[in-house]
């Protein structure tokens, strides 16, 4: 498979059930429709601090518990999370909606059983999609990942879904 | 091998006889979107695949209904986005006032074997008029617009045996939230939950809608009920009596996980902040002071709801300490719900009506002040939901919420009335 390993540092642990309201609150997102402007609310509820920090590491990396992106299907939640420069999460399970979303527009989610357990916020991770391992480089701890479905892999190395269909109806 | 309702569906518009697991491409027959969610469906269509052209105008809608009317400058021009994009292509469009998409959705559009796609993750709503409905984000659903079909995966089936019958001031949204509470807010991701059973047959489609639009509080992807002789009077008094067709899961049919349920044994509930698996019998939160109570939604803002609402505050007044809001789902909600006089006798018990809409629910025109405690009758109670993050949301069925208006406090209806 061709998705290059990630290698960066953890910038936030989520808990159980982190909803897409927490993500982008409704409030935003009808009267706004630049996604970098408004990427700065991410998280605000739960998290006032999330994006200047997330401006401080190159590619962060977002840990969560079990269903991850639970409620809304706005797509501004994964989308901000991306315009942040996070490059991937990695939670026990997620949300049906948010799942799709994210990989439509090439965030790539992974799903990893102990991982909320088994990172903490600034921890050095590496995750290795030829093995399919998360290695926590800070603590040398190794678990092993869900392999990422194949046509969620087309779907990251075209760049998401809408190049991936213009590819198929050419 | 028998079938679940969603196999079946998915069987006949992929023309594939599937399984769990499988991955088909399948037309799409009514895609929609909302204020929220559809300018960026347009915006994705727009920067990547260089088209504004919808595949079949027929099928597609856009709808005012999150932030409408419109409560400021930029909502009105993410307005006219909306309004600019359907006049060139000559989609459905619902303005300011007409309804929540899911309830212009099942009175216009949806019905048995459908595939119904929507920017909005209620819309597993449509499940309740035996569709395969399921919410989506803006690149789907933009996707959708521009091709005309999608992929899906076939789901898992959750089968939810409910007999018996509902106690007095019990209704099916307790029965969600004893779903809810029992399997919990991700018991069901990815699968399908059908509902069945006598208490199921007995409901209204109006009823049966309140246990579809919730599927996704449990992580379904749809919520289905049996496509019977309620479906089909609910789509001849919409004037779609010719949309019906019937559709039933195979006796044979196999689940990957059963709850039985016992409605006779079921009481109202009430799911406190912020989750809306934290649910407990309303005896054990009765007596809270309330600042407000809302009625609406696309859970419970239905004619049969805003009738039961009425028929309790006849004659009463709101307490004095307590904002009463009620927003009517659709136009024709509202209508219906004028000429039978439930408006004047809501009016008259010092209710706030709204233009039909979400109005309350997510916060964007009716928002809670700090530390204000409400009860309302829609479907989640996420921190901030209802635009504070220092408020508390309380979620229960109409009659909880009509007495609990009276007194001011949360109450249980069989005790009072």
């Amino acid at each position: 498979m061709a998705l290059k390993n990630i290698k960066s540092k953890v910038l936030r642990v989520y808990p159980p059930d982190t909803n897409t309201d927490e993500v982008i609150s409704g409030k935003y997102k009808y009267d706004e429709l630049d996604l970098k402007k408004l990427a700065v609310h991410a998280f605000e509820s739960i998290d006032p601090t999330f994006y200047a920090d997330s401006q401080k590491v190159n590619d962060p990396i977002l840990i969560a518990a079990n269903n991850f992106g639970c409620g809304s299907s706005r797509e501004q939640a994964p989308q901000v999370i991306l315009a942040c420069g996070v490059s991937c999460i990695i939670a026990e399970s997620y949300a049906r909606i948010f799942y799709r979303n994210s990989f439509n527009i090439g965030l790539p989610l992974i799903e990893c059983k102990g991982i909320y357990k088994a990172a903490k916020q600034g921890d050095e991770l590496e995750v290795d999609f030829k093995n399919n391992v998360i290695k926590n480089l800070t603590t040398g701890k190794k678990l092993p990942m869900k392999p990422i479905p194949e046509f969620m892999q087309q779907l990251l190395e075209a760049g998401g879904l809408m190049p991936y269909l213009k590819a198929q109806h050419k | 091998m028998g079938k679940t309702l969603a196999e079946k569906i998915l069987s006949e518009k992929s023309g594939k006889d599937v399984v769990p697991g499988d991955l088909v491409t399948v037309p799409v027959d009514f895609v929609f979107g909302q204020d929220g969610t559809f300018p960026l469906a347009i915006q994705q269509m727009e920067k990547d695949l260089g088209t504004r052209k919808v595949f079949d105008p027929k099928k597609v809608a856009a709808v005012c209904d999150h932030a409408s009317p419109s409560p400021s400058e930029q909502v009105s021009n993410v307005h006219i986005f909306m309004r600019k994009f359907a006049r060139e292509n000559g989609i459905h469009f619902f303005e300011n006032g007409d309804g929540i998409c899911h309830q212009i959705v099942a009175e216009k559009f949806a019905a048995p074997g459908k595939i119904v796609i929507g920017a909005d993750s209620h819309t597993c709503t449509h499940g309740a008029l035996t569709a395969f409905a399921t919410g989506m984000g803006s690149t789907d659903v933009g996707a959708i617009m521009a091709y005309g079909t999608t992929w899906l995966r076939v789901p898992e089936s959750f089968k939810f045996n409910i007999e018996g019958d509902l106690p007095k001031y019990v209704t099916s949204k307790d029965v969600f939230l004893h779903i809810v509470k029992e399997i919990t807010a991700d018991g069901a991701t990815y699968m399908s939950m059908e509902y069945r059973g006598s208490t199921v047959d007995k409901m209204s489609v109006e009823s049966r809608l309140v246990l579809s639009n919730m599927a996704v509080e449990a992580g379904g992807k749809v919520g289905l009920c049996p496509a019977d002789a309620k479906v089909k009077a609910y789509l001849k008094a919409h004037g779609r009596e010719n949309e019906y067709r019937k559709i039933a899961a195979d006796k044979d049919a196999v689940y990957s996980d059963e709850l039985e349920v016992d409605a006779a044994k079921l009481e109202p509930y009430i799911a406190v902040p912020h989750r809306v698996d934290n649910v407990k019998p309303v005896s054990e939160v009765a007596g809270m002071h309330l600042d407000s109570v809302c009625i609406g939604s696309c859970t419970n803002g239905r004619i049969e709801d805003i009738a039961v609402a009425a028929r309790i505050l006849k004659g009463k007044k709101a307490h004095k300490d307590t904002r009463l809001v009620v927003y009517p789902a659709s136009r024709e909600v509202l209508a219906q719900a004028i000429k039978l006089g439930y408006i004047e006798t809501l009016v008259e018990a010092g209710a706030a009506v709204g233009a039909p809409g979400c109005g309350f629910c997510i916060g964007r025109t009716v928002a809670l002040g700090d530390g204000e405690k409400v009860l309302s009758t829609q479907n989640r109670n996420f921190k901030g939901r209802m635009g504070n993050n220092k408020s508390e949301i309380y979620l229960s069925n109409v009659p909880v919420a009509a007495v609990s208006a009276i007194y001011g406090k949360i109450t249980d209806p069989r005790e009072v009335l």
